[in-house]
């Protein structure tokens, strides 16, 4: 079929690259805005803008917290019937679900805590089971007051999921579907290496004054190029992490007994029961047992703060507390976890140093879950995954404007298509982002399910801008540009000032406020990123404006621009 | 304090070890110098040692604000930052780049 193992390699990145570059391009943007998940939420929910909390007191602040959390409406709606067994009883009423472990959870970037309690099912069908109704929460650590429950958290409940499930929870299609991308992903890379020539030589390369599918090929180039370490990566570790995930749930279904059998070795081996006793005991003091964990810490001169806390079997005799460091001083993402009695507070077991394996797991683990303390290092994660969005962005302008000549000429649509898929997805995508964060401050802040409207808004605006993509791509079946990029490229920039504008607005929290007076970086950020996407937007609508006024051709312009690219893009 | 003048000390090596690699190259030293390569095969040779030892000591400088590992990450990013920075640079104002050409 092919000549060589280049044209093979060059066909497989050409299409597998197209096909998954929708996906990609969708994964890599969410992705950069998911390093600073916690700053949109600040952003969305003015009420959460103070400083980071280190993890409260249990005593004093979490439990009573936790105490008044019920269980889940939905979660008990669709889960209660297949975990409880009607033969043995009837079904326990929703909020008379005992409460069978508590967590909370927080980061250096967290001024408000999430916890939740897992609630036991009586009677369940498979009594050895992991048998769970869940009830979650979010509450002010200074006071223990709860947020309000149905606000979104746009970073973390939105930017992030959309980053690595495309919110899309059936059957858990969306996180296979990325999974899917992120492996073909990684043949791109390498096929992409093979087909380029000039690797090195072109590795300063951009020509921004040739014409477009040159200088197009450039920036794939350039930004595929030098940042092939980090694009390997990020592909590689995500597959890490969700590998256990991808690899089917074999735990629960042909090794099911295997895997439970390992549950009860563990628990025996470690000393931390694996079954409740069935024997109330009260839960003695977890500040204590907090206290002493830090002091564990600090004699292995790994001094920190709490991440993670979890208490199990609560309200039972072999209840025990977990408490696990907080990652934010190195890239590995080590718990170090401290396990106590519940009822006593005396120390049962300590983590054992890690095996060279799990240390290699959890490096890669923790360099691309980045819960670490370090700006600089954030931002540059940031640029990487806008360059690996450029790379797949110049990959659809390469394509289109390698094939649009040829298919005006034969008369076939196929570059219009792919053209107003690739504005649906770059331009499109920065809408629906930003056209979210303009609808959050928006919609009144006491709307009842303000965060179904606003998650609506999401895919109304990408949908609409979807159908503007397709409705003015006519010129691209005559070889022209699609005047919807620039169009879109002009919503871009209004509505990122339109975000900005209603920030100050509706919050007080304008810039000059959130840099200089009052400094609140994480709202700045947000404001001044938005504002430098606006800038870049109108310099793209000034360039396309004067590349459409150029491109009225003259059948011979045409005929030159097409013989050159012929000489000078040697591959594809 | 100390570890932020260490991080600006290896963006600064990065960025200037990537603009010595990248300015003896043919194409690039026409564009910033308006002169042949080949008159001056010497500079180049000494640029593109420099350029080396640059992006080494950028390295060194990571690893005096962090803990290995994560130096380790933020010199790769550095790195690929600097390229983009310096190709950027050569395709918009690549006489910028001409105070770099020492020797």
């Amino acid at each position: 079929m092919f000549q060589n193992f280049r044209q093979s390699m060059t066909w497989l990145h050409t299409w597998f690259g197209l096909v998954i570059g929708f996906v990609l391009i969708v994964v890599f943007f969410f992705g950069s805005l998911s390093v600073f998940d916690r700053e949109f939420d600040r952003w969305a929910l003015p009420d959460t803008r103070f400083d980071p909390q280190p993890m409260p007191s249990f005593d004093q602040v979490l439990l009573p917290a936790l105490q008044k959390i019920e269980p889940d409406e939905a979660d008990y709606a669709a889960n209660m019937p297949l975990l409880h067994d009607p033969a043995k009883g009837p079904l326990t009423p929703r909020i008379e679900l005992p409460a069978d472990e508590y967590w909370a959870y927080t980061t250096h970037r967290d001024p408000v805590l999430s916890m939740g309690v897992g609630f036991g099912v009586p009677l369940a069908r498979d009594p050895d089971g992991h048998n769970h109704i869940h009830g979650n929460a979010t509450i002010d650590p200074r006071s223990g007051a709860a947020v309000r429950a149905d606000q979104l958290k746009i970073g973390s409940e939105w930017f992030y999921p959309m980053h690595y499930s495309l919110n899309w929870p059936w059957m858990n299609l969306g996180i296979f579907i990325v999974g899917l991308a992120a492996l073909v992903m990684l043949a791109a890379l390498v096929s992409g290496v093979v087909m380029h020539r000039k690797v090195f030589r072109e590795f300063f390369t951009f020509r921004p004054k040739k014409h477009t599918q040159r200088s197009a090929l450039d920036l794939h180039n350039l930004t595929g190029v030098v940042a092939l370490p980090f694009h390997f990566f990020f592909a590689f570790t995500g597959l890490v992490i969700f590998g256990a995930f991808y690899f089917l749930p074999v735990s629960q279904f042909q090794l099911k007994g295997l895997h439970d059998q390992h549950e009860v070795v563990e628990a025996a081996e470690t000393g931390l029961p694996h079954q409740a006793a069935g024997v109330p005991a009260p839960l003695a003091s977890v500040d204590a047992m907090v206290a002493q964990a830090k002091q564990r810490w600090a004699g292995r001169d790994m001094a920190g703060e709490v991440g993670f806390l979890m208490v199990h079997h609560v309200g039972d005799a072999n209840s025990y507390v977990s408490v696990y460091r907080a990652g934010s001083d190195r890239v590995a993402l080590v718990g170090e976890g401290i396990h106590f009695k519940g009822s006593t507070g005396e120390l049962l077991f300590e983590d054992p140093p890690r095996s060279p394996v799990s240390e290699v797991n959890e490096f890669l683990t923790g360099l691309h879950l980045q819960h670490f303390e370090h700006w600089l290092l954030r931002w540059l994660y940031v640029l990487g995954g806008l360059l690996g969005c450029m790379c797949i962005a110049t990959g659809f302008v390469f394509f289109v404007e390698k094939r649009k000549r040829q298919h005006a000429k034969a008369g076939v649509q196929g570059s219009r298509v792919v053209d107003a898929l690739a504005v649906t997805t770059v331009t499109g995508m920065v809408i629906a982002a930003t056209g979210m964060l303009v609808a959050n401050r928006l919609l009144p802040a006491d709307l009842a399910g303000k965060g179904d409207w606003e998650k609506a808004a999401f895919f109304g605006v990408w949908a609409l801008a979807m159908l503007h993509a397709f409705v003015r791509s006519a010129p691209v079946a005559q070889a022209r540009l699609n005047p919807a990029w620039r169009e879109q490229c002009w919503t871009i920039a209004a509505l990122a000032v339109a975000a900005v504008l209603l920030n100050g607005l509706t919050t007080g929290d304008h810039l000059v406020k959130t840099v200089f007076t009052d400094t609140y970086w994480a709202v700045a950020g947000v404001d001044l990123s938005l504002l430098v996407s606006a800038g870049i937007a109108v310099a793209v609508v000034r360039l396309l404006a004067r590349r459409e006024q150029a491109q009225c051709p003259t059948p011979a312009q045409a005929d030159t621009n097409s013989s050159d690219s012929a000489a000078e893009v040697a591959h594809g | 304090m100390a570890e932020l003048s260490w991080l600006i000390a290896a963006t600064a090596l990065a960025l200037s070890g990537m603009a010595w690699l990248a300015l003896p190259m043919e194409v690039h030293w026409g564009q910033v110098m308006h002169r042949p390569a080949a008159q001056a095969p010497r500079t180049r040779q000494l640029l593109r040692g420099l350029g080396a030892l640059a992006l080494l000591l950028s390295l060194l400088a990571c690893l005096m604000a962090d803990r290995p590992s994560m130096a380790a990450l933020v010199w790769i990013m550095l790195m690929a930052g600097s390229a983009v920075a310096v190709a950027l640079t050569l395709s918009w104002r690549p006489r910028w780049l001409r105070a770099l050409a020492i020797g």
